[in-house]
């Protein structure tokens, strides 16, 4: 019972203020829902890299590069293969990235969308037990892009064009976004 | 090892599921309390608090300032009790006053403390949802105003009025008990 000599509204407080505590099922409660949500993320990652276990199937030449330990695979609903049609216009569509390489430590996305890299601006994919993803978006048109893996290796996606080499003088793949009709 | 906010945020970040616990861990009571007093129901409260610690991990790569993981992570709660206060309005509830929010205080006090908790607690419920929205936040979670605008995304003059309406009804309601 209060003491009505005191605040009223600060005895309400003090009382507000005692701990609540939650059933200890309810962490468990909350990580299942996690896991669940790891497990899906992880099988979608797992679906991309048998997608393109599937294209080194039908396109021998990248095996060697799986041998390597290294092939890129770059999910885009946008990849066309003739990228002159297709004139810059400012709209930014989101683009995934993917990169399988097991052996990677780090592996991040550059390109001329985002200045190379410089100044920190590289897109940092998240490891998903060697499958490499970061979504970003990316204005509709012609770009160049590359992955670098480590901070210091140049991985050209064997899923794209190649690009013309550039002042860079290191590979890079074509890509080409276009606004969905969708 | 290092057991702060962003060092837990960097360990689920890179696959390190489990690590996410000890977020749940730390914050889970401390933020039970917010929701079960602004919903008043210990179901919806444990309901809206679990939304919010699944949400927060879904959009996990998306806090900016992992350090303040805990502050992210109230405001996505404070959103998520919004939500579901809305959601009992369209179903003709508005504050349901459940006697298992008041476990503690009638497991650890005797029967008039929890009476008056009780009193508190429907009192609580005669206000509305942002004026008590405003008041736990104020009184009860002792934030700034500037805090308080940051989360609920209301101008602080907004938020200095519904306290002080909170306030002047929570005494109203509070001595009528009393005179009753």
């Amino acid at each position: 019972m209060p003491d009505w000599g005191r605040n009223t509204l600060e005895l309400m407080v003090q009382e507000l203020q005692r701990p609540v505590r939650v059933d200890d099922s309810f962490d468990r409660r909350v990580m299942v829902r996690v896991r669940r949500i790891y497990a899906e993320r992880r099988h979608r990652g797992i679906v991309g890299w048998l997608a393109a276990a599937a294209n080194v199937t039908r396109r021998p030449a990248w095996a060697a590069a799986l041998a390597a330990g290294v092939v890129a695979v770059v999910s885009l609903s946008v990849l066309k293969k003739s990228p002159s049609t297709v004139p810059a216009n400012g709209q930014a569509i989101p683009v995934q990235f993917v990169l399988v390489a097991p052996d990677a430590h780090s592996v991040a996305v550059v390109g001329d969308f985002n200045n190379w890299g410089l100044n920190d601006t590289a897109l940092v994919a998240e490891n998903h037990d060697g499958v490499w993803s970061v979504s970003a978006p990316v204005h509709t048109g012609v770009h160049r892009y590359a992955f670098l893996v480590n901070g210091k290796q140049w991985v050209a996606d064997p899923t794209a064009p190649r690009a013309a080499d550039d002042d860079f003088g290191q590979p890079s793949s074509a890509l080409v976004v276009e606004a969905s009709t969708q | 090892m290092d057991s702060s906010d962003a060092a837990l945020v960097a360990r689920v970040l890179h696959g390190e599921v489990n690590a996410y616990s000890a977020l749940v861990s730390r914050y889970r009571d401390k933020y039970a309390r917010y929701a079960v007093h602004m919903l008043g129901n210990r179901e919806d409260a444990e309901e809206a608090l679990q939304d919010a610690f699944t949400r927060a991990y879904r959009s996990l790569a998306r806090c900016e300032d992992p350090e303040r993981f805990g502050a992210w992570l109230f405001r996505i709660l404070v959103n998520r009790c919004r939500t579901s206060g809305a959601r009992r309005v369209r179903r003709g509830q508005t504050f349901v006053h459940d006697e298992t929010a008041l476990l503690n205080a009638s497991e650890e006090h005797p029967a008039e403390q929890t009476m008056w908790r009780e009193e508190i607690e429907r009192a609580l419920g005669e206000l509305s949802a942002d004026q008590r929205e405003a008041f736990l936040l104020k009184y009860v979670e002792e934030l700034g105003y500037d805090e308080m605008a940051e989360i609920t995304g209301v101008g602080v003059s907004a938020l200095k009025m519904r306290v002080m309406r909170a306030c002047d009804r929570l005494r109203v309601l509070l001595r009528e008990v009393h005179s009753a």
